[in-house]
């Protein structure tokens, strides 16, 4: 009973997490307009429409640069911070660790505006490092608390028992904290990079007219004309090309591991 | 609770090289300080300020003399306090549903998956993958009165009359474990990566029934996992401003939905900017609180 | 096809400038212009940003998001602005200029005396919309007037945008007249919009109220022609309607020159062309917002969706919406608590 209790369990759980998703994609291929349930007509259209808009090509590529760049920043210097919290003698560790938790306890709006006010000051509002500065602080957080997690939970025994026969600190720590560590990096990069890759508010009032992102341009169009249903397209797109992704690895691992 | 936190890198040294080295390890705090400080400390204290300043009738222009007067519109009016408590409480239930839900899920997926495990992981993500504007809009989908779960249960006959989802503090809960469960997955699954299954198997090799090897092996290596999660489910919450404002239909003002009417509709920063403060002061009322019971408890949590 | 349609407006533009204007070089500059995404920033490209690139050799990028967010840019940024031309709202606008925000429209312009007398407000009147109501056709019977929605029937079946905005204001002129006084009387007209129960959704996009409709679970809204009327053709079982007593309320979107921007030459540039006939024609026959330009020409069809006369304006209720702004603390306030019932 226990046996088919747990998966069971999980089966639920995950569908409930899905299935909001599992209507988006079923409503990408409705032929109108706005979505209704059932839809009258099937259609490719806004597949189309998604692979000639020029628009959101670029404001995509945006989306993926200001990404991949503040995730980068995130996740370094997320984990250097998560060590050097764990490891490190700082006495007031419960303060900076509160600081570094920080940026997650204002609603972005008004942190947006703030900042805004500040790059104006400073003259650098609407420039790409003021963007991904932004997304990079609000991500941190994430990276921390998650690199904080995984680093406490991996025994440092390990890596002191590898020094102790005459491995270098650096070494010791990249040949055998750092291995064991990649599924916490995975999943901070992961949130990191898709939780900037979503934003809308920060981006809305920091990003510059040469960096307008995905979301912002998905967005801006919502009050006035609803949503275009071309960005349910793209969203499948991009859950399918993730699930490809994830396929393929697993089908090359089984391969690798029989051979 | 065992974990590795008083690490080894603490007991074994009490050399001057130990010491030295924990010295220089603390520089690696130094980036990330000096981001937040710079990018989010720099405008909260801007924020922190303007809450003190008011706007004159008149202009959207702010007059920096200091005043109390946003405060106390705040405290002397229960509209805005309500709408704290109440986005205080949701995040709380948020957190324990998602816990609840979560904890099952991420040791299912370290330790019985197996082949699935990428799969589930990556499903797992999604939510997160799309942001929050078009799985909310599906959720619309499935629970409002025409929606996919009343049209079964009224077509299954279990009910006459939909039940209202949508417009409720049920429906935004929905919503936000929904979306936010993955932030309560995700470490969970790493920290519980870390586990050695040896310890489990040892834990049963020696007689305890499966109910004690989860409560004693498993939920205390876990905790530094849940405590994540919990952090980052519970701000996301808080914070969240699609998922609430949609789901409730705009009949149930939230914290960010009262920040987004008044940074953003009606201007009037300083006052934004004294809730953000009020709520602030609301977190830390309940951080104290949490830690006086986890203190009288005994620390048995 | 695109690359001669902006050679035809650059001449166009050329010849309206004058030779002084042509023969400037502003090639290596950019010009940013804050709008809304979709097809208002599409056809601003088409026909001003594209001839304004080809005439003078700048570069022209938009900044897009809601109308707010870019109010909220613009005092933010007062010290070191980076838009140089915005589009606001009309409740936005004469606040704006108020604030020393924005540059006050020229009234010595030849485009100014273009646009119909009295709609420049603040900054320059861009399009002319109205708020009207949609209404699901099986629940309520055409024609649909203001005091349909007070219908004991439709009481908690009225969708609202969120507050403040030009809807919810308008909706507040609306009851107040509808109570034989107008919006300086602020306790009658809160009063009436009360009795509408509280609002069946308040919705954030146009999405939200169609599904809603559709279902019959929302059975009319205010909201604003021109999207709305382009999005009604996909939906056979709402209408809209604009009523007669009061008229629709006129909304009106206004294009703004940013006090102190990076580039005013240009920025004045840009409004000329989107103020231009051949942009406003282009408002009115795709997206159904009425031209302000007395010039423009619209095809019969487009002419019965949208307000593109002086007399379709004398019919429409005007509110003073300078009077508006002054009280959007205070009824943002009454709002939450009177009509919200929060």
């Amino acid at each position: 009973m226990s046996r088919f209790a747990l998966p069971a369990f999980t089966a639920l759980v995950v569908l409930f997490t899905i299935a909001p998703l599992l209507v988006l994609m079923f409503s990408s291929f409705d032929d109108g307009r706005f979505f209704r349930f059932p839809p009258r007509d099937f259609s490719l259209r806004w597949y189309h429409a998604a692979f000639a808009s020029v628009e959101y090509r670029s404001s995509l590529l945006n989306s993926a640069v200001v990404g991949l760049i503040a995730t980068g920043i995130s996740v370094t210097f997320g984990s250097a911070a998560a060590l050097g919290l764990l490891r490190g003698a700082a006495r007031s560790r419960a303060t900076l660790e509160m600081i570094l938790v920080a940026p997650l306890t204002l609603p972005l709006v008004i942190w947006a505006i703030a900042l805004l006010q500040i790059y104006a000051w400073l003259g650098i509002g609407g420039t790409l490092w003021g963007l991904v500065l932004a997304h990079a602080t609000f991500t941190l957080p994430f990276s921390v608390r998650v690199m904080l997690a995984t680093f406490a939970s991996i025994d440092p025994g390990l890596e002191l028992a590898a020094r102790s026969l005459g491995a270098r600190p650096w070494r010791a720590f990249a040949r055998i904290t750092l291995p064991l560590a990649l599924p916490g990096l995975a999943t901070s990069a992961a949130l990191s990079f898709f939780i900037s890759f979503n934003d809308v508010i920060v981006s809305t009032f920091i990003a510059g007219s040469s960096w307008i992102t995905f979301p912002v341009r998905l967005y801006s169009q919502l009050r006035g004309q609803g949503i275009d249903p071309t960005t349910m397209a793209i969203g499948t797109m991009i859950i399918v090309s993730i699930l490809i992704v994830v396929g393929l690895t697993e089908l090359f691992n089984r391969r690798t591991l029989r051979a | 609770m065992r974990s590795w936190d008083n690490d080894g890198f603490a007991t074994t040294g009490t050399s001057a090289r130990a010491v030295i080295e924990r010295a220089q390890t603390s520089w690696l705090l130094v980036p990330g300080v000096v981001l937040v400080a710079s990018v989010f400390l720099a405008p909260f204290l801007l924020l922190f300020a303007m809450s003190f300043w008011s706007q004159p009738e008149g202009t959207l222009l702010v007059d920096p003399s200091p005043t109390l007067g946003n405060y106390q519109r705040i405290f002397s009016d229960g509209f805005y306090l309500r709408g704290l408590m109440r986005t205080l409480w949701l995040s709380v239930a948020t957190v324990l549903i998602s816990l609840i839900l979560g904890f099952p899920v991420a040791y299912w997926i370290v330790r019985r998956a197996r082949r699935l495990r990428r799969l589930v992981t990556a499903l797992m993500l999604l939510p997160i993958v799309c942001g929050a504007l078009l799985p909310t809009l599906g959720l619309v989908n499935l629970l409002s009165p025409l929606g996919i779960i009343n049209g079964s249960l009224r077509s299954l006959g279990v009910i006459d009359r939909a039940i209202p989802l949508l417009g409720t503090q049920f429906g935004i809960l929905i919503g936000l474990v929904q979306a936010f469960l993955p932030l309560m997955v995700l470490p969970l699954v790493a920290v519980l990566d870390q586990v050695p299954r040896s310890l489990e198997d040892a834990a049963m090799s020696l007689g305890a029934r499966p109910a004690q090897v989860w409560r004693r092996v498993v939920v205390p290596l876990a905790a530094r996992g849940a405590l994540a999660g919990s952090v980052l489910v519970f701000c996301a919450a808080l914070t969240s401003f699609v998922t609430p404002q949609i789901l409730g239909q705009g009949k149930i003002a939230t914290f960010a939905a009262m920040t987004w009417q008044q940074a953003s509709l009606v201007l009037d920063w300083p006052f934004a900017a004294s809730l953000a403060m009020v709520m602030l002061m609301l977190i830390g009322a309940l951080g104290v609180s949490v830690a006086v019971l986890r203190r009288s408890l005994g620390q048995r949590l | 096809m695109k690359t001669s349609r902006y050679s035809m407006s650059a001449m166009v533009c050329a010849v309206a400038f004058g030779a002084a204007a042509s023969a400037q070089d502003f090639s290596g500059q950019t010009l940013v212009v804050g709008t809304w995404g979709g097809d208002i920033e599409r056809l601003l490209r088409e026909h001003a940003a594209g001839p304004l690139e080809e005439m003078t050799g700048a570069t022209v990028e938009f900044l897009l998001g809601g109308s707010g967010d870019r109010m909220a840019k613009m005092y933010a940024e007062r010290s070191n602005p980076t838009m140089d031309v915005t589009f606001q709202n009309i409740y936005e606008a004469p606040q704006a200029l108020a604030d020393g925000l924005v540059v006050a429209p020229d009234e010595t312009s030849d485009i100014y005396a273009d646009i119909w007398p009295g709609m420049n407000n603040g900054c320059y009147a861009m399009s002319l919309v109205g708020l009207g109501i949609a209404y699901n056709k099986d629940l309520v019977e055409a024609p649909v007037e203001w005091a349909d929605m007070w219908a004991p029937e439709f009481t908690g079946m009225i969708a609202m945008a969120p507050y403040p905005s030009s809807e919810g204001d308008g909706l507040l002129g609306v009851a107040a007249r509808l109570e034989g006084t107008d919006e300086k009387d602020p306790d009658a007209a809160f009063a009436k919009v009360a009795e509408l129960g509280p609002p069946a959704l308040t919705y954030t996009s146009l999405d939200e109220v169609f599904a809603l409709m559709d279902a019959g679970e929302v059975a009319m809204a205010p909201m604003i022609s021109g999207y709305v009327l382009a999005a009604l053709k996909e939906w056979d079982n709402i209408g809209f309607s604009f009523p007669t007593d009061p008229g629709p309320v006129l909304v009106r979107d206004m294009v703004c020159q940013v006090a102190n921007s990076p580039n005013p030459e240009l920025a004045a540039m840009f409004i000329e062309l989107a103020l231009s006939p051949a942009t406003q024609q282009a408002y009115a026959e795709e997206i159904l917002f009425g031209p302000t330009n007395s010039k423009a020409v619209i095809s019969e069809q487009a002419a019965a969706d949208t307000i593109n006369t002086p007399e379709e304006v004398e019919t429409l209720l005007q509110l003073d919406w300078p009077f508006l702004i002054a009280q959007r603390a205070e009824w943002t306030e009454r709002w939450n608590r009177e009509i919200m019932g929060q």
